[in-house]
């Protein structure tokens, strides 16, 4: 039973985990990227579609993986080039995504709801030679689809990325002090938009795995506020990767076991679910407690 | 600098223009855009708008069906344009929209009350809600300085979560749906239409809009708050106390979401419903963009909605096109006017600046407290 | 012409309608230090951003090394071998001296690593090269102003500049900090670097540079060898006219108890750490005290804690005899103040709004009609205050940002000073502002202080302070240490206390110990 929950845990926390690892790099470069969730269900659709209509999986993953970063490129643009407010233009282009791929499911697939096929190709479970063998870890780590591993193995390629190299060092400072890189003649744009189409690709392959992994077929706002989950184990962190991949980690227990205790205990899941939100708002309100004590403005402060 | 500036007049008619012209563009290039998409799925564009307008507008029925979906469309528009103006960025409406709603729906159904008061009762737990839960940002935001969009951002499930609790296990009604108990007959806000579920609450809405409109013009406190929005430093400097009139806003702005949610329970559907919108909180911000803020803009913009959205179920009938289409073009609206606004100001404002502020103003409101300082 | 390292021809710059830059011709050869000096708004600050790629001219080119340049950006400037050292530094606080001197142009290994070992080890030389000792693994934020702009000037070297533009570098230091930053500025030149020095202080200009540019209403009216002027010529350059600054007043006449009365105040800066501290100090009925001080010795947090914008951490303010609730904009106001503040654009205006709104902030209760607005009432009172004030170009509703800075504090001192305050503070008063309106700005102080009103003026100005204070005293790191009658006033002993030599930890006083 444990085990049980602790596998469908990484199962469940891996698009977690791929939303995270993209929204951190914007986080990092200093910009409060919201649309997580809408990169995901393009994403999800283009990764269906293309599965479909070529029966494989790598294009289906390369066209959900395409998609997620074209849209991320439109926020980028409509943020860094026309300085639309990001919380704003993120909440416009997830409500977009959500609206233009119930559009297309219903104008392409003919379905109001769920598009599912026999012809969808699905990702085999892996059977890790010698992982599969370990006592209590085993089934707990092998067993799982190409994209589980892709994402847990890719969190100490994106610390490396953010904190041994130069691109890094430029993210990090631009979300510290924009106007020191800016005189230091580092094209802010540039990296900012980089780092947003970063947040496409992960998000992509969050979104392919949804509909091509964790599922074999694509719902209408299948995504779930799993970018909003992903944003929270980002904020929790302070969208250091490894803490954040852990969080993710617990967010996705929790929602594990909003499915799984009910049958057993009847607690009811949405008290499970509330977890990450409540979680978050805990740690923001710690941290500006914090703050707090040490600032002497009155009242009001100004520039949060 | 010298003295440059020659006196400005300020003819009427350019300034109409300045006020309609960009809610204007962003509706033609939206509708452009959509009528595209429309070409490349193999509709015809003027066919698909022309039954939009036909299926929302003419007739009655149609018209009837129109106005139901504007009512908390302007509840909810309004809700986030009185943030807004203050330069509060309230994208909580959705949840504090459910709070109000499970409130009207527990009271209409459990108040031992005599018939007259009942109504009056639930609309008064609506606003109470829907400002409690707004009530939570707000002094988070005011007091420890908690960015009160995240706050929001996270609000708004834990408000759907927590109602669906309530409707699924605490004061669920028999049988299986997840809702509660229906509301008694004299908690209904009356239906005056055969074919939708208009209501009287669309007076509440009409009533709260010009009360609004009168405020915002009219009283110093409308007064304050915009200044607030404008530029919170000065209005501090000025002896405005920013920190409370700000939790004013807040509370006022989340009240109205939670008649959004009263209007739902008494008038459309006679009790709390796990689930129940669409998303009308979020619809509220496109209402209020392309309104600017404005209470009167802000009944234009939510009939305008209300009729896409009223229109998109025929269009579904008809021609087998997703009622979503409303949606995307709901949003590129939203998209192209938080564009606007931005760049218009800033050229403006700091012209011999040439670095840019690290974070990008507040569009509706070029208020001060988006930008940090160096 | 030929020997220059850069020049610039011919350079106008328009903003909208706004000339700021009038076909300025500017040559900087190497090896000198050139001073460009010029009041507030003259354009100093514009030509160098135009040479450091941050601002596109409107028209006339900038040659490097003979060739016509063009820069799409600082980075391009920087390639081109120009680095420019901002008044507000432009540092990451957490991260280290040697991360913020590499950034954007960073040592790396293959695939994209960052080389930090070497950037350490580069950033540690080329410091000890020029005599600016910093150690590259500090972070910055633990730094003291100075060393934070040694960082700066490193950062410059760093990418090999020949061209070191500082603008206004002396701003934020001491004294003692001043005359390192000026040996590094003459050993730069020595090096056969440039080195562009934009300042508005004259004893400063003469004290270091070799050449020396006057800019007035974007234009450069001439350049001159530093043996061939003194300090009245390039003021009387300065200001088109030789002036200076007298203020035609009377004799002060304080009477009364103090109307401002600060005891034992202690605040802190926005960093937390202690900005002004036990401090003491009364203004009263019927005098200007001035406020002198270099920048960032405690001057903002005191003005914004009489304001109650910023809370104190111990002491007390008494406003005409009351205490007002420390933190709190609205109890200060009622107790009888009335503040100009310096930063216009952020604090004391909304520049969207209209003069008349402007004009109506802190009268509001005058324009109250039971819960409504009288506004007819408050932009009547408003055209009236536009004739007044004497303010051009304006109507009432005409949006605060239209004006131009002297217009725009005309509106702050109309609304101010139209209250029924017996306390005004003017912050920075003449920041921004053209000749002719700081004259009509001080014959109104001046008016105000016989009106037997309590006058407190802080500037970085001096000269401003000495001709129309009565009484002026010396802030130095957050205490005041020099109360002196204006009168009496000697430049050389007002800097020496701004510089903190005569405060009680220095040598002078442990002699008299002794003795």
């Amino acid at each position: 039973m444990l085990s049980d929950i602790a596998f469908s845990s990484i199962r469940i926390a891996t698009p977690l985990v791929f939303a995270a690892l993209g929204g951190l790099y914007t986080f990092q470069a200093g910009i409060l990227n919201i649309a997580l969730d809408g990169f995901m269900i393009v994403a999800a659709f283009a990764a269906v579609g293309a599965a479909f209509a070529t029966g494989s999986l790598t294009m289906g993953v390369l066209a959900g993986v395409l998609a997620s970063m074209a849209l991320a490129a439109v926020l980028a643009l409509f943020n860094l080039r026309f300085r639309a407010h990001i919380f704003i233009a993120g909440i416009a282009v997830t409500f977009l995504a959500y609206g233009l791929t119930a559009l297309l499911l219903k104008a392409i697939f003919d379905q109001d709801g769920v598009f599912a096929s026999a012809a969808i190709p699905v990702f085999p479970a892996l059977r890790i030679p010698g992982l599969a063998d370990l006592p209590v870890l085993g089934p707990l780590l092998s067993g799982h689809t190409l994209l589980v591993y892709v994402a847990y193995l890719a969190v100490p390629v994106v610390a490396w990325t953010l904190y041994r190299t130069r691109w890094g060092l430029r993210v990090r400072m631009i979300g510290e002090a924009e106007d020191a890189a800016l005189a230091a003649g580092v094209n802010v744009d540039a990296i900012k938009l980089q780092t947003m189409v970063i947040s496409g690709f992960f998000c992509g392959l969050g979104g392919a795995y949804l509909s091509l992994g964790y599922v074999s077929l694509f719902a209408k706002q299948m995504t779930d506020e799993r970018g909003l989950i992903a944003l929270a184990a980002i904020f929790f962190a302070k969208g250091r990767p490894v803490a954040t991949t852990l969080v993710a980690l617990m967010f996705g227990v929790a929602t594990a076991l909003a499915v799984r205790l009910p049958q057993i205990t009847g607690t009811a899941p949405q008290l499970l679910q509330i977890i990450p939100y409540a979680a978050t708002i805990l740690a923001l309100v710690i941290v500006g407690i914090r703050a707090n004590r040490s600032s002497t403005q009155n009242g009001w402060r100004f520039d949060t | 600098m010298t003295d440059r500036a020659a006196p400005r007049p300020h003819p009427v008619l350019p300034r109409l223009l300045r006020a309609v012209g960009p809610p204007l563009f962003a509706l033609v290039v939206s509708f452009g855009l959509g009528g595209l998409l429309m070409a490349v799925l193999g509709k015809n564009p003027f066919t698909v708008y022309a039954v939009l307008l036909v299926g929302s507008l003419s007739g009655w029925p149609n018209l009837a069906v129109t106005l139901q979906l504007t009512t908390p469309l302007i509840f909810t528009g309004l809700a986030v344009a009185i943030a807004f103006r203050s330069g509060i960025w309230n994208i909580g409406v959705e949840g504090q929209m459910l709070m109000g709603a499970l409130a009207a729906g527990i009271v209409g159904y459990a108040a031992p009350l005599p018939d007259w008061a009942m109504v009056p009762a639930c609309l008064l737990a609506a606003l109470a809600g829907g400002a409690a839960w707004a009530a939570i940002p707000a002094l988070l935001r005011a007091y420890i300085g908690v960015n009160e969009l995240v706050l929001c951002l996270m609000l708004n499930p834990i408000a759907l979560l927590l109602t669906g609790y309530v409707s699924a296990r605490v004061l669920k009604a028999p049988g299986p749906t997840n809702k509660l108990p229906d509301v008694v007959d004299a908690a209904r806000l009356a239906n005056f239409s055969l074919y939708s579920q208009l209501n009287t609450g669309i007076f509440i809405a009409l009533a709260c809009c010009a009360l609004m409109a009168l405020f915002n013009n009219g009283t110093v406190r409308g007064f304050e708050w915009k200044l607030i929005g404008l530029n919170a430093r000065f209005a501090n400097y000025g002896g405005i106390r920013v920190r409370r009139n700000v939790i004013g806003v807040m509370l006022v702005s989340g009240a109205i979401g939670g008649l959004a949610g009263a209007e739902q329970v008494l008038g459309v559907y006679g009790a709390f419903y796990d689930n129940f919108s669409p998303g009308y909180g979020f619809d509220g911000i496109a209402v209020a963009m392309l309104a600017n803020s404005s209470p009167i803009g802000v009944l234009f913009s939510a009939f305008l909605f209300g009729a896409l959205n009223s229109g998109s179920s025929v269009l579904q009938m008809e021609l087998g096109i997703s009622k979503y289409l409303v949606q995307v073009l709901q949003f590129i609206v939203v998209l192209i006017l938080a564009a606007r606004f931005t760049f218009s100001w800033r050229g403006w404002r700091r012209p011999l600046v040439a670095s840019a502020p690290a974070v990008t103003l507040p569009m509706t409101l070029p208020a001060e407290q988006g930008t940090t300082e160096a | 012409m030929t020997d220059a390292l850069v020049s610039l021809r011919g350079i106008v710059k328009h903003f909208g309608e706004l000339v700021a830059i009038h076909d300025a011709t500017l040559d900087i050869k190497p090896g000198e230090v050139h001073a460009l000096v010029g009041e507030n708004g003259a354009g100093k600050s514009t030509l160098m951003n135009i040479l450091y790629g941050l601002l596109p001219p409107t028209s006339g080119a900038v040659v490097l090394r003979g060739k016509p340049v063009s820069f799409g950006g600082p980075a391009e400037a920087i390639a081109a071998g120009i680095g420019m050292v901002h008044q507000h530094f432009k540092l990451a606080p957490s991260f280290t001296v040697a991360e913020n001197i590499i950034l954007g142009a960073e040592p790396a290994l293959s695939g994209g690593r960052l080389d930090l070992r070497t950037a350490e080890r580069d950033t540690g030389d080329l410091s000890q090269r020029f005599g600016l000792d910093l150690d590259p693994r500090a972070i910055v934020s633990t730094l003291p102003v100075g060393l934070r702009q040694r960082v700066e000037i490193l950062k410059a070297l760093y990418r090999q500049a020949e061209i070191l533009i500082l603008d206004e570098p002396t701003a934020v230091l001491t004294p003692q900090e001043t005359a390192e930053l000026f040996i590094t500025m003459r050993s730069l030149a020595k090096s056969g670097r440039s080195v562009v020095f934009i300042t508005h202080k004259l004893r400063e200009v003469l004290a270091v540079s070799d050449r020396i540019s006057v800019m007035r209403q974007g234009r450069i009216v001439s350049t001159l060898d530093n043996s061939e002027v003194t300090a009245d010529q390039i003021a009387s350059l300065m200001v088109g006219r030789t002036v200076l600054l007298r203020v035609a007043k009377t004799e002060a006449k304080p009477r009364g108890g103090p109307t401002l009365e600060i005891s034992n105040l202690s605040v802190s800066g926005d960093r937390g750490t202690p900005a002004v501290e036990d401090l003491s100090l009364t203004v009263r009925p019927g005098e200007i005290v001035g406020l002198a001080g270099v920048q960032g010795n405690g001057q903002d947090e005191l003005v914004e804690s009489i304001a109650g914008i910023r809370r104190s951490t111990a002491g007390r303010i008494a406003i005409c005899g009351t205490v007002p609730t420390v933190g709190d904009p609205v109890a200060s106001r009622r107790a009888g103040l009335a503040y100009v503040p310096a930063d216009r654009a952020h604090v004391g205006l909304s520049l969207q709004s209209s003069i008349w709104e402007n004009m109506a902030v802190g009268h509001l209760s005058a324009f109250r009609k039971g819960p409504f607005l009288a506004a007819a009432a408050a932009r009547r009172r408003c055209r009236e205050l536009i004739k007044r004030f004497d303010i051009r170009g304006a109507g009432e509703m005409t949006p605060a940002g239209a004006l131009s800075g002297g217009n725009q504090q005309k509106v702050q001192l109309a609304r101010e000073l139209t209250r029924d305050a017996r306390l005004i503070i003017a912050e920075q008063p003449s920041q921004g502002v053209d000749i002719g309106a700081i004259e009509s700005i001080h014959r109104l102080l001046v008016a105000m202080r016989d009106e037997g009103r309590a006058v407190f003026v802080i500037s970085a100005d001096l000269d401003e302070l000495m001709s129309l204070c009565d009484r002026l005293l010396v802030i130095y790191r957050g205490r005041i240490v020099g109360d002196i009658a204006a009168a009496d006033a000697d430049v050389e002993e007002i800097g020496r206390l701004m510089g903190g030599s005569n405060t009680d930890d220095q040598a002078p006083t442990r002699q008299e110990a002794h003795a």
